[in-house]
């Protein structure tokens, strides 16, 4: 049974010229023990996958769902406080951007020591609860490889660099030693050494301590080190999903091609100062949603039927929603 | 921190000395002889005259004169009122309290009630509480302060007669002077019937009180508000209920310290507009506050006593302006960049 296993996702906003689909059926899964990734462009929506997973929505945004289970259990229809101690115990998140993530008025040390939830202090006394508290962050802080510790726990978020911050959100996240860590873009901004470290880290603490991990992020190379599976989304459409090895080996979905072939080092083939493969044109602003398939007006295979929606089909574990999948011309 | 309290001194000073130089200034705009509107002696004889020159050092040059007006404002002779006779600096130290004094009730009324509004309100954003709150602020921000002054008078003074219209307190009970804030005065007598005087003095307080707080609430319901709604629509704030933390904790241990935070400066500055209704109200309450006092001058073209107290109510904006914001320095230390004063 999957972790987390999401169907059908519709989250729908109201902008200023009515209600918007931001999300449109999206569907999503994660298994015990899987490194999940979900790619897509900037403004695709993967964000606000992450933030209806654990509820931090405006409460005015409709958020619908066939299905939302975590470990079984219907998370739309939990009351909050059911929720809220699924996301205290079993669920971490890392924000996208740290700065903002981070209360600014308060120190890093009163924001970790928040996030440590009282089972996995030993019984003592509650005068002695502030030192176990003390000695989880700084190991959470080592671990990913923050060495100056007491800096940065005296410290408000403003006074530490940048990717300080966002180390120091991934050991926030991984303080209360969840079960499945949805990690936003953890990466962002951070330069090569760092990131790998991080990667690393999580990498290890997926083998070692059966931590599942969804990966949001637009790094292919990354994702490709990192994740087992993985999940493209195009412009809130979940457009084709399965095991990592597929899909890099085969991709069935347009948009999944022109996204691994506009990364050059997934290109072996690629000659010296040729031209970079790119789709066409931009994604649509949420004023002007294509119907149907949302890929339509960029996608080279576009045809009369993809103005309608394309239902989901499988190969097996390989999810794809396309009228024209690549495979059919080899077929 | 010590280059902060310096700069901020720095602008103490030098806004004082150009409020003192802008007050010297007026002797010499206002219609008439520059030496009577600095003296408030009117038609000063031959002898008179050149004492007085010699005395404002006018026959010196400009500079000379304007340090010697220095001086002398230092010293407490600020020239002597053409109404009364008396001094100026006196009426002013006399009349001065009682503003601050309507001016703090009114602060301190509106803070209490407006504060916990405003939060509420922020808290429940597009909700019946937030709209009702919303418009009940928008009546009291809309209001001319002067109208309501007036409409209280009619209705709980004349219509139901359950609270006086003018005046501190009762011509019955002789006060004695002494800090200038009647309350006060009031608690360190040893007059006889001293709880009835209090309880009059109260009674006397409510009407101008209320009729200043109405403004100065609403607008800080709708500061608060704005303010608490753009934090609990925050990251951060979404990231602390993402931590697994309860509606409460996050309200508690993040929102309102950054709700709060931001929008001080701004709270402590309505004291200088509540200062400025203060004199209108005084004005219809007959308060024996600096508004009033003023405001007779202006009739009576008592020039001395125009300069002197345009020149004590800037000092005391002035000054409570800058303390509140080393104050709130002090208490927040947060905001370490800004290191020069904003308007």
């Amino acid at each position: 049974m999957p972790l987390l296993d999401i169907k059908n996702l519709t989250l729908e906003i109201d902008t200023s010229f009515g209600w918007v689909k931001a999300l449109d059926k999206v569907n999503l899964s994660v298994d015990t023990k899987e490194v999940r990734a979900l790619v897509g462009e900037s403004g695709s929506g993967k964000s606000l996958i992450v933030k209806s997973i654990i509820g931090a929505l405006p409460e005015r945004w409709k958020v619908t769902a066939d299905r939302m289970n975590w470990k079984g259990k219907d998370l739309l229809s939990m009351s909050d406080n059911q929720r809220r101690a699924i996301t205290r115990s079993e669920m971490s998140v890392v924000f996208q951007n740290p700065l903002s993530a981070l209360d600014p008025s308060a120190t890093l040390e009163e924001q970790i020591a928040e996030t440590i939830p009282d089972n996995l202090l030993d019984k003592g006394w509650f005068w002695q609860r502030r030192a176990q508290r003390h000695s989880i962050a700084v190991a959470q802080l080592h671990k990913v490889g923050i060495r100056d510790h007491e800096l940065c726990l005296k410290s408000y978020p403003h006074q530490l660099p940048e990717d300080v911050c966002q180390k120091f959100t991934i050991a926030m996240a991984l303080a209360s030693n969840p079960r499945l860590l949805i990690a936003d873009n953890p990466t962002m901004g951070m330069e090569i050494t760092t990131k790998i470290q991080i990667l690393r880290l999580l990498s290890k603490l997926n083998k070692t301590r059966e931590l599942s991990i969804l990966f949001v992020s637009h790094d292919l190379l990354a994702i490709s080190a990192m994740a087992d599976s993985m999940t493209v989304l195009y412009c809130g459409q979940s457009v084709e999903s399965g095991k990592m090895t597929q899909i890099r080996k085969r991709p069935l979905h347009p948009y999944t091609k022109a996204l691994l072939d506009s990364a050059p080092s997934f290109r072996r083939d690629l000659p010296p100062k040729a031209a970079l493969h790119c789709l066409e044109g931009t994604i649509p602003t949420l004023q002007h949603l294509p119907i149907g398939c949302r890929l339509g007006p960029r996608c080279p295979r576009a045809q009369k039927e993809c103005v309608k929606m394309p239902d989901v089909r499988r190969i097996h574990d390989h999810h794809y929603a396309c009228h024209f999948p690549l495979h059919r011309d080899k077929a | 921190m010590l280059v902060y309290l310096g700069r901020r001194l720095n602008l103490l000073v030098i806004t004082l000395f150009i409020l003192c130089a802008g007050s010297f200034a007026l002797a010499f705009l206002f219609p008439g002889d520059p030496l009577t509107n600095l003296s408030g002696l009117a038609n000063p004889d031959e002898q008179l005259r050149q004492q007085l020159m010699h005395k404002y050092a006018l026959d010196q040059g400009f500079f000379a004169s304007l340090w010697q007006y220095f001086q002398l404002i230092f010293a407490g002779d600020w020239g002597i009122s053409m109404r009364s006779g008396s001094s100026v600096f006196e009426e002013v130290t006399r009349t001065l309290p009682a503003s601050i004094e309507l001016s703090v009730y009114a602060m301190v009324l509106s803070l209490f009630i407006g504060l916990p509004l405003g939060i509420f309100s922020g808290l429940s954003h597009r909700k019946a509480l937030d709209r009702g709150i919303l418009s009940f602020s928008l009546i009291g921000y809309s209001v001319p302060v002067f109208w309501l002054a007036l409409l209280m008078i009619l209705v709980f003074a004349l219509k139901l007669g359950v609270l006086p219209m003018s005046d501190r307190v009762s011509l019955l009970y002789d006060v004695p002077l002494n800090t200038g804030f009647v309350l006060l005065d009031i608690l360190q007598s040893d007059m006889e019937h001293r709880e009835a005087a209090l309880q009059n003095a109260f009674a006397h307080l409510i009407l101008p009180t209320l009729s200043l707080t109405v403004f100065t609430c609403s607008l800080i319901v709708r500061l608060t508000r704005r303010s608490v709604i753009n934090v609990m629509d925050s990251d951060y704030i979404k990231a602390a209920y993402a931590k697994g933390m309860s509606r409460s904790e996050v309200v508690w241990q993040h929102g309102l310290k950054n709700a709060l935070i931001p929008i001080m400066p701004q709270l402590v500055m309505q004291f200088t507009l509540l200062m400025t209704n203060a004199m209108i109200v005084e004005v219809i309450f007959s308060w024996p506050g600096i508004g009033e006092w003023m405001i007779q001058a202006i009739y009576q073209r008592d020039f001395p006593s125009i300069r002197g107290g345009m020149l004590a109510v800037s000092v005391v904006v002035v000054s409570f302006t800058i303390s509140m914001d080393v104050l709130l320095k002090l208490l927040y230390p947060l905001s370490k960049r800004q290191l020069h004063a904003q308007v």
